[in-house]
This record gives structure tokens, C-alpha cells and sequence, in this order.
């Protein structure tokens, strides 16, 4: 009996070692860098964090022995003193999309390694040489199912902004990202003519919504306790906050039409400790199979578009990647010129009385 | 100080206080004259302070009534019952001037600008701090706050004076000026004057009477030579001054047997087998006497206008003796022997 | 001379630490503002409406704060300073409790109670005082309530200790003398522990200062403090040396107002 259980133990041990040795295959012609003992993935934190373990850190640490080690919150400022004092303690770091932009042009980034990390099938805006795109998420609109009930919700930002039609308190980002360009997709701009955005056209028409406003919301939870909690019964928000209360039962859906696409992102400082197995991270969220379980958890998917092929039929739904053609992409690079401009505007505009 | 006649009578009738299960005043009457300076003097937890926070109206009695020139004030709060006090660490308003500190309850009553310049001037006048009226309580000695405590108190007239230990904190020499210059002041004014201590000789200095009290009770209340001389029990006797006291039987009028088999002579009519105590003072005696007693020294102190000696007697009686200072102190072992007359003998 | 010279060294410690942890930061803020060499970065602070406005706004919100912390905090220290051991423990309890809990728990807290359908609103409504819900969240009022509960404690320690320091007989002496308790407060108690006032007052305005999750959670959006701006720059935009003239602007502003304050509470000398 013990001998018999040894043996099929020993047997699985060398399966394994004979996948490792597999899947480290394409790279065997080059000397692979040594292995460190630990990677440092900083992320946001939060049901985000559990999810990539689930999806992927579980599985990088089972593959290569590497203990993933999790740091959050993201932090701009923190990655640039880092790279700058030459103490990087990141090998991998979430990063906002129009920081990601910037930071890439700052030469605060390390490339992204084609040779590790196949992007073959990813869209064409999510081929940025320093930054990995590794999910999508969108504002959209939450509302209150038990208000706008048999499809009456607003189904547009022109709806949004039609308080007569659409009676009730509402709540916006307290940010100029997603709020000016639905502003001017209201005013009649189409959704490809919105950059460069006409400052002075988006304010006087977000002129009209600010009395309709109750909330401006800083923190991503916000929108989705607001509705919650009925203090407003329409909210822009990111679809993934929604779809968690939507798994859990509350009266709220979902409006995808004319939402605001953004890339969740990952990139390599400069000055990392272990930029080779940062990619072999890169490359392992690169894995349709795990995006997968990845936007289960958070409903929020990965660019690699077969991902959608490996999800649940009623998961579907809820990704914004089944609604690319409805909605259209905020400019990253545009903001990574104009955003301070856009927020110094947006600050003023909030201090405006009434 | 112009308007007299502030100063009235105070009348305590059957005031008790407990706190818990301690009994703070048992039952206390007492009353103290129109002008006189009345010592209330006990060990600490004797209730002699709360007995004062009574009168002040800082402690609400259980039961009984405080009256002030015939007025019941018990249900009065401090603030409305015009009565003076110095406190144990004087209670100056540490953020106020001299001249702030005693204008005080002026202020409090309002009176004009003018009238109270005046009167402040005359109280501090009459304390000697004369041209301190800009200092802070800080900048002055124990001595001078100590004055300018008491100025504030009688600036405004009070009924009546309280004073809690206001002595406890100076040296030996101040306080012994100061309680001369307290005396003469509460003289002067003719305030009815209630003083707070423990000090028996601090007492028999200052007042005109002298309740003793202890355990929420008063022991007797008297003028300062029959607490002396003639205490009421042996607390009394005990507290108030040296003391050799004794317990024994009337064993015929005149004489005393004591509880060790030693028969006085006494000036009694306590009859016969009453059961009696018997109080001597030290410096009641003499070389002669009709009572001889013959002792050997066990201690001897020369205390410069006198000797004091303890003596061991025959029948085990320990007599505590002051002789004056006269030739060379008698050295432990020594005989000596004294005597004491019947009229030098207290029995209570 | 001698004594104050060795009262030195055991104070080298503290010193070093202020030194390395206090000084040295703002030394190098301040190197940042005026890095390009010109004093561009205060121009832009001091010149466009925008941050003056909000510098001024967050001026108004924290001695907003300060008052209610002290209109709250000086009956409550003094009654935790005056009343049996029991409830002094009792109200220690309840006032440090919050420094236990993290601001954002203790800002949804808040949330829950203050929104349109929180506890407060549906008590009103179910007991027929409003037929609406009164706006407490999302404005000035939401900001002013979560602030207050967050800061009150800085204002009752130090009041609690003044009190605690003042002899109990000399607001007895004052009662004494003929002051009623009106009187002994205004004349005895405030200036003997106008120090402790000065303190929280001091704490807590300037704790306010540098708030940003409360008032943007409980503001709606609408309540902009200058650490949202210096913080939009230093992580958003970042414009470090901007940051840094705001922060020194901030700072001197907050020098200013402590130096004005303090000249305003002197303890009253001699009259």
C-alpha cells in the first residue's frame, strides 16, 4: 500500500517536471535568467487581487516556483520616486491608462518582451511597446431596475441628459475623464470626432446635467453603494462594480450603449529586479483560458478577444468586450497630454456656484 | 471699611452628613457670637472641614439648618451667602492681578468702578500690600498671597469669615506673625469668624472660644483656659496641650484612687466611687506639693526656658514634668521628685 | 546657564528625529517649488483664482470644524474631567473609539446613517418630522458631521487635561465670592484653561487642512480642499514642483493663522 502510493506520487512529480521543461521549450536556445524567489506584483488591491490569484498568480506560482509576492495600491508617484532613487521594488505594476502613456515616454517603463509575450491577438490600441493592456473596462450606466422598469432607462448620454424623460437623482465620476466626452456625445458629436475635445462645448453642456447631480463620485465602489442604497437611481460607473451587486441579487442592470472603453494595464518599471519573469507574468496573463476565469470573477475581460470563448453564457453578457461596436475608446494618449489642463478646468468648473 | 455691620451671628442646629457609610457630622449644633472668632480644632477626618463646606454651602447636609443673623441659609447656593473665605492653598485666581483678585467679589456684586478702587485700596492697605495691585499671584510668597486671600475675603463685607487652614503652608516665624496680624484684623473689623485647624497651639493663640472635634462630633465647646484647664474627656484632654492622664475611682470626697493603687488629693465633689479621670499638666509641677511623687529619670530634653522630663514612679505611674530650666539637666537615672496641689488637678 | 545647557541633551533625540523627519521634508518640498530656478510655481498658486479659492475654501471648512469640534468638545472634556471615575472611563471609551477605526469606515458609517434612506432620514420620516428626506450627505453638512466625528477627540484630550489641572478650589473660591456659574465659566474655568482650547483648536485646525477622503466622500464632490489639488498634481499630473508650492503656501498660510491665533489668546496679563 505505502510503497504503491510512493510510487504514483513520484509519478506525478515527473509529469510535472516534464511540463515545466515544455513550457519553458521555446526559450531553451537562450540562457534563461535565474530564477528569483519572489516576484512583486502591485496591483489595486481588493476583489482584484483576489481574482488574479485565482486566474493567474496560483498557476505562475505551480508553473516556474516563483512566489508571487502582492503589493498595492497602484500609485503613480511612487512608481517615478522608485525609478528615480534606482530602488525598484516592483518587478510589475498595474498602471492607469493615460499614466501608462506617460510614463512610457518618461522612461520610467522597461518594453514589453514580444518574444515572451504573444500579443499576436490583441486589438490594435493595445499594442503600446511599454504597456501590457490586460483587461477592459468601461463607464457605463447603471440604473435602478425597480425605477426604469421594462427597458425605460436611458439609453443614450442625450437620454442621460433629458431629466424630463428620465426624472431622478444621478451621479457622475467628480473627474473630466468619460464625463466630457458624454457631454459632447449628447451635444451631438459623434462618437470618432471627440478628440481633440472642445473644452468650451463639453462644460457648458455638463452645464446643463450639474443641478441633476447629487453625488460626484471619487472612489470605484461608489456608484454601485449609491444605487444601492437608492440616494440616486442612475449612476455612470465601471461595469465590473456593477456586475458584482447584479451577481448578488440588487435591482440594478446595466446600459452598455455609448460607454467609455478603458485598458486596465500592467507595465515594468524601469530598474527592475526581475524583468525577464515580469514578462513571463505578462505572458501568462496573456492566457485567453485564464482572462477567463479572470472576468467570471470581475466581469472585467481580457484583450485577448478568444477569452470570450471560454466564458460562461451568462457571464457574457456582462463583459464589455461582447459590446466593442456600442461604445468607443477613451483616448489615453490625448490625456496624457491635456490632463492636467482637463483637470484644472474640471476643478474650476466644480467650484462654479450652481 | 466704611459699610459695618455686615458681620452676623451664625446659629448651627443638628447638622449631619454621611458619605457612604462614614458618618462626616453627627448631629452638629454650635453657635458663634456676633464678632467673635470661633476654632474649630480636630485631628484630619475629625468633620471639621466638611463641617466649614456646610457653611460655605459647597457640602449639602443631610439634615439640619445653618442660620446667619437669624436667616436660614441652607438652602442658598455659595454664591449667595456673603460669607469670606480663605482656603488651605488661598485659591487665588493664578491668571489674575492682585488688584483683579481682590476686586473680585466686587466685580461679582457689581459695585461702581469708583467704590471699588476705593475699597480694594483700603483691603489691600490693610493687609500692607500697598502698590502690589499689578503683580500676578505667582510673583508673590506664601506670605503675601496669604494676604492678599484674605483681603479678597473681607473686601466685600462678608457675614462672616471662614478660614481652613490658611496657615498650614508657611514657615513657623510667618505663620506666627501672620496669625497675630489675623487676629488683629478680625479684632478690628469685628468679623464673626469661623477658623479651621489642628493645631491646638495655633487655637489656644487666636480664639475667643474653641470647639474640639472629633469623629463628627464636638467634644466641648469653650473659651481657650477651660479647654485648658478643664477639658471635658480625655480626647480633649489628650489633643489640647501635654498632658498625664489618668483613670481611677473617687474612693472618698477629695480623693482619687487610681486604676494602679496611687490615692490623690484632688479638688472633687464627684462622689464616692464614681469612676473618674484625672488630668495633670506638665508644668503644673512643683518641687513642693501636697501629692509627692519620687521618680528616676528616663528621658530629659532641655528645651531652653524649661526641662522636660519623663519620670518612671513608684506604682508604675509615668508622669511627663517641666521644670524650669535651673542648674544642670537632670541626667536619665537620676532621682527626682515632685509634688502637685490638689487646685493644679483636673478631674473630669 | 548651566542648567539650561544640559536640559539640552536629553531633548537630542527628539531633535535629531524632528531634524530628519520634520525639517528635512520641507527643506526638500521647498527645493522642489523653486527647482526651475524661478518662482513660476508660486505665481501660478498665488495668481490663478482656482487654488486661492480652494485655499480658501478648506481655510473656511477647517475653522468651521474647529468651532463645532470646540462647541462640542469643551462641554464634553469638561465634564469628563469633572464627573465620577466611572464616567470619565465611560466617555474615554467613546471618544477614542473612533481614533480605532479607520476614516473610511468610520465615512461609511457615516453614509449609511446620513443618506436619503439612512437611519437618521427614515427616523424623521417614520416619526412624521419630515415628509422628505433632509439633505445631510453629499453637501457642506455631510462634510461638517464627518469631519467634527473624526477630529473631536484632538479637541477633548486637551481640554480634558486643562481642566483636569485647574485646582477645584478656585472655581469654589469664585462661587464663593459671589460669581454665579455663568460667571465662574467666563471669568474662572475658560481663561485658566484657554492653553488646552488653544491646543485642540490648534490640532484640529490643522488636521482639517489636510483632509480629503471625508469631505470627498461625504461632499458629494462638491467640497474641494487643497489636499485633493495638491494630490491630484502630486499623483496625477505629477507636477511635483507645483505640488510643492501649494504645500508651502499651504504651510505658511497655516503659520500665519496659528501665529495670528496665538496672539489673539494670550493668557490676560496684569490689568
Amino acid at each position: 500500500m505505502d510503497t504503491r502510493k510512493l510510487n504514483r506520487r513520484q509519478a506525478v512529480a515527473l509529469l510535472g517536471g516534464a511540463a515545466a521543461l515544455g513550457a519553458a521549450g521555446p526559450a531553451f536556445g537562450q540562457a534563461e535568467p535565474a530564477k528569483p524567489a519572489q516576484l512583486v506584483v502591485n496591483h489595486s488591491g481588493g476583489s482584484m487581487g483576489t481574482a488574479m490569484r485565482k486566474a493567474f498568480f496560483n498557476g505562475f506560482e505551480k508553473k516556474y516556483g516563483i512566489k508571487v509576492v502582492e503589493t498595492s495600491p497602484v500609485d503613480f508617484g511612487k512608481l517615478r520616486a522608485m525609478v528615480d532613487s534606482g530602488n525598484v521594488e516592483w518587478d510589475l505594476t498595474e498602471i492607469g491608462g493615460q499614466d501608462a502613456i506617460r510614463a512610457g515616454k518618461a522612461n520610467l517603463l522597461d518594453k514589453v518582451d514580444p518574444k515572451v509575450v504573444d500579443r499576436s491577438k490583441y486589438p490594435a490600441t493595445a499594442q503600446n511597446p511599454f504597456v501590457f493592456a490586460s483587461s477592459v473596462y468601461t463607464t457605463i450606466i447603471g440604473y435602478r431596475t425597480d425605477v426604469f422598469k421594462g427597458g425605460t432607462q436611458p439609453k443614450s448620454w442625450a437620454d442621460w441628459w433629458d431629466v424630463k424623460k428620465f426624472p431622478g437623482a444621478r451621479s457622475m465620476r467628480n473627474h473630466p475623464t468619460d464625463n466630457l466626452e458624454f457631454a459632447l456625445i449628447a451635444d451631438g458629436v459623434p462618437k470618432d470626432k471627440l478628440y481633440p475635445i472642445d473644452f468650451d462645448r463639453a462644460f457648458k453642456k455638463l452645464d446643463q446635467i450639474k443641478p441633476h447631480v447629487t453625488v460626484w463620485w471619487s472612489t470605484g465602489q461608489q456608484p454601485a453603494q449609491l444605487l444601492l442604497d437608492k440616494e440616486v437611481v442612475l449612476a455612470t460607473g465601471w461595469n465590473g462594480r456593477f456586475y458584482d451587486i447584479i451577481k448578488k441579487g440588487a435591482p440594478v442592470e446595466i446600459e452598455w450603449n455609448e460607454g467609455a472603453l478603458k485598458q486596465g494595464s500592467f507595465a515594468i518599471p524601469r530598474g527592475a529586479k526581475s524583468p525577464y519573469w515580469a514578462n513571463k507574468m505578462l505572458a501568462e496573463l496573456a492566457i485567453p483560458q485564464q482572462q477567463a476565469v479572470y472576468a467570471s470573477e470581475l466581469g472585467y475581460p481580457g484583450l485577448n478577444l478568444e477569452s470570450l470563448n471560454f466564458v460562461d453564457a451568462k457571464v457574457k453578457p456582462y463583459l464589455p468586450t461582447n459590446y466593442l461596436d456600442k461604445q468607443f475608446w477613451i483616448s489615453d494618449e490625448w490625456y496624457a497630454e491635456n490632463g492636467t489642463k482637463a483637470a484644472e478646468l474640471w476643478n474650476a468648473w466644480m467650484l462654479k456656484k450652481a | 471699611m466704611a459699610a459695618r455691620g455686615g458681620s452676623a451671628e451664625l446659629l448651627i442646629e443638628g447638622v449631619g452628613k454621611r458619605f457612604g457609610d462614614v458618618v462626616a457630622l453627627d448631629h452638629v449644633s454650635l453657635s458663634v457670637a456676633q464678632g467673635e472668632l470661633l476654632t474649630i480644632l480636630g485631628p484630619s477626618g475629625s468633620g471639621k472641614t466638611t463641617l466649614l463646606k456646610v457653611v460655605a454651602g459647597f457640602e449639602t447636609p443631610d439634615g439640619g439648618t445653618v442660620k446667619v443673623g437669624g436667616t436660614d441659609i441652607s438652602a442658598l447656593p455659595p454664591a449667595r451667602r456673603d460669607i469670606g473665605m480663605v482656603f488651605q492653598n488661598y485659591a487665588l485666581f493664578p491668571h489674575l492681578s492682585v488688584k483683579a483678585n481682590v476686586a473680585f467679589p466686587l466685580e461679582m456684586r457689581n459695585v461702581a468702578k469708583p467704590e471699588t478702587e476705593r475699597r480694594v485700596a483700603e483691603a489691600l492697605a490693610m493687609v500692607e500690600l500697598a502698590g502690589y495691585e499689578a503683580r500676578l499671584p505667582k510673583q508673590l510668597s506664601g506670605g503675601q498671597q496669604q494676604r492678599v486671600a484674605l483681603a479678597r475675603a473681607i473686601v466685600f463685607n462678608p457675614r462672616l469669615l471662614l478660614l481652613d487652614e490658611p496657615f498650614g503652608a508657611l514657615d513657623r516665624k510667618l505663620r506666627e506673625t501672620m496669625q497675630l496680624e489675623v487676629r488683629r484684623l478680625q479684632r478690628r473689623l469685628g468679623l464673626t469668624t469661623i477658623f479651621i485647624t489642628h493645631d491646638q497651639e495655633e487655637a489656644l493663640v487666636l480664639s475667643d472660644r474653641i470647639a474640639v472635634m472629633n469623629k463628627g462630633t464636638i467634644q466641648q465647646i469653650a473659651t481657650t483656659t477651660e479647654i485648658y484647664e478643664r477639658p471635658a474627656n480625655d480626647f480633649v484632654a489628650d489633643f489640647v496641650g501635654e498632658s498625664n492622664i489618668f483613670h481611677g475611682t473617687m474612693s472618698a470626697p477629695g480623693a482619687v484612687t487610681l486604676d494602679g493603687g496611687r490615692t490623690l488629693v484632688v479638688r472633687s465633689d464627684r462622689q464616692a466611687g464614681a469612676k473618674v479621670g484625672v488630668l495633670m499638666r506638665p508644668e503644673r509641677f512643683a518641687s513642693g506639693g501636697t501629692n509627692q511623687f519620687a521618680g528616676e529619670v528616663i528621658e530629659s530634653v532641655y528645651l531652653g526656658t524649661s526641662f522636660k522630663l519623663r519620670l518612671a514612679c513608684e506604682g508604675g505611674l509615668e508622669l511627663l514634668v517641666r521644670q524650669p530650666a535651673r542648674g544642670a539637666l537632670p541626667a536619665a537615672g537620676a532621682k527626682v521628685a515632685v509634688g502637685i496641689d490638689p487646685e493644679a488637678i483636673h478631674v473630669f | 546657564m548651566f542648567s539650561s545647557r544640559s536640559g539640552f541633551w536629553p531633548a537630542l533625540p527628539a531633535l535629531i528625529l524632528l531634524l530628519v523627519f520634520f525639517l528635512f521634508p520641507v527643506v526638500r518640498m521647498l527645493g522642489f517649488s523653486v527647482e526651475a530656478g524661478t518662482l513660476d510655481w508660486y505665481a501660478k498658486a498665488l495668481g490663478e483664482g482656482l487654488y486661492l479659492r480652494v485655499l480658501w475654501n478648506t481655510f473656511e471648512i477647517a475653522l468651521l470644524v474647529t468651532l463645532f469640534c470646540l462647541l462640542l468638545g469643551y462641554p464634553l472634556g469638561f465634564l469628563m474631567a469633572t464627573t465620577t471615575p466611572f464616567w470619565a472611563t465611560m466617555g474615554f471609551i467613546f471618544v477614542l473609539l473612533p481614533l480605532w477605526t479607520s476614516v473610511l469606515v468610520r465615512t461609511y458609517a457615516w453614509m449609511v446613517l446620513l443618506g436619503r434612506n439612512g437611519v437618521f432620514n427614515r427616523m424623521l420620516m417614520e416619526a412624521g418630522i419630515t415628509s422628505d428626506p433632509i439633505p445631510l450627505l453629499h453637501n457642506f453638512t455631510g462634510v461638517l458631521i464627518g469631519m467634527v466625528h473624526v477630529l473631536l477627540p484632538y479637541m477633548v484630550l486637551p481640554i480634558y487635561g486643562a481642566v483636569r489641572k485647574v485646582d477645584p478650589a478656585i472655581p469654589a473660591a469664585a462661587a464663593g465670592l459671589g460669581a454665579s456659574n455663568w460667571r465662574i465659566f467666563w471669568r474662572v474655568w475658560m481663561p485658566l484653561t484657554l492653553n488646552g482650547v488653544f491646543a485642540g483648536c490648534v490640532l484640529v485646525f490643522v488636521l482639517s487642512l489636510g483632509f480629503y477622503i471625508t469631505p470627498a466622500l461625504l461632499g458629494g464632490g462638491r467640497v474641494i480642499m487643497i489636499a485633493v489639488l495638491i494630490e491630484q498634481q502630486v499623483r496625477e499630473a505629477l507636477n511635483w514642483p507645483f505640488a510643492a508650492a501649494l504645500s508651502a503656501v499651504l504651510l505658511a498660510a497655516t503659520f500665519a493663522v496659528y501665529t495670528l491665533a496665538q496672539r489673539f489668546t494670550q493668557p490676560e496679563t496684569a490689568r
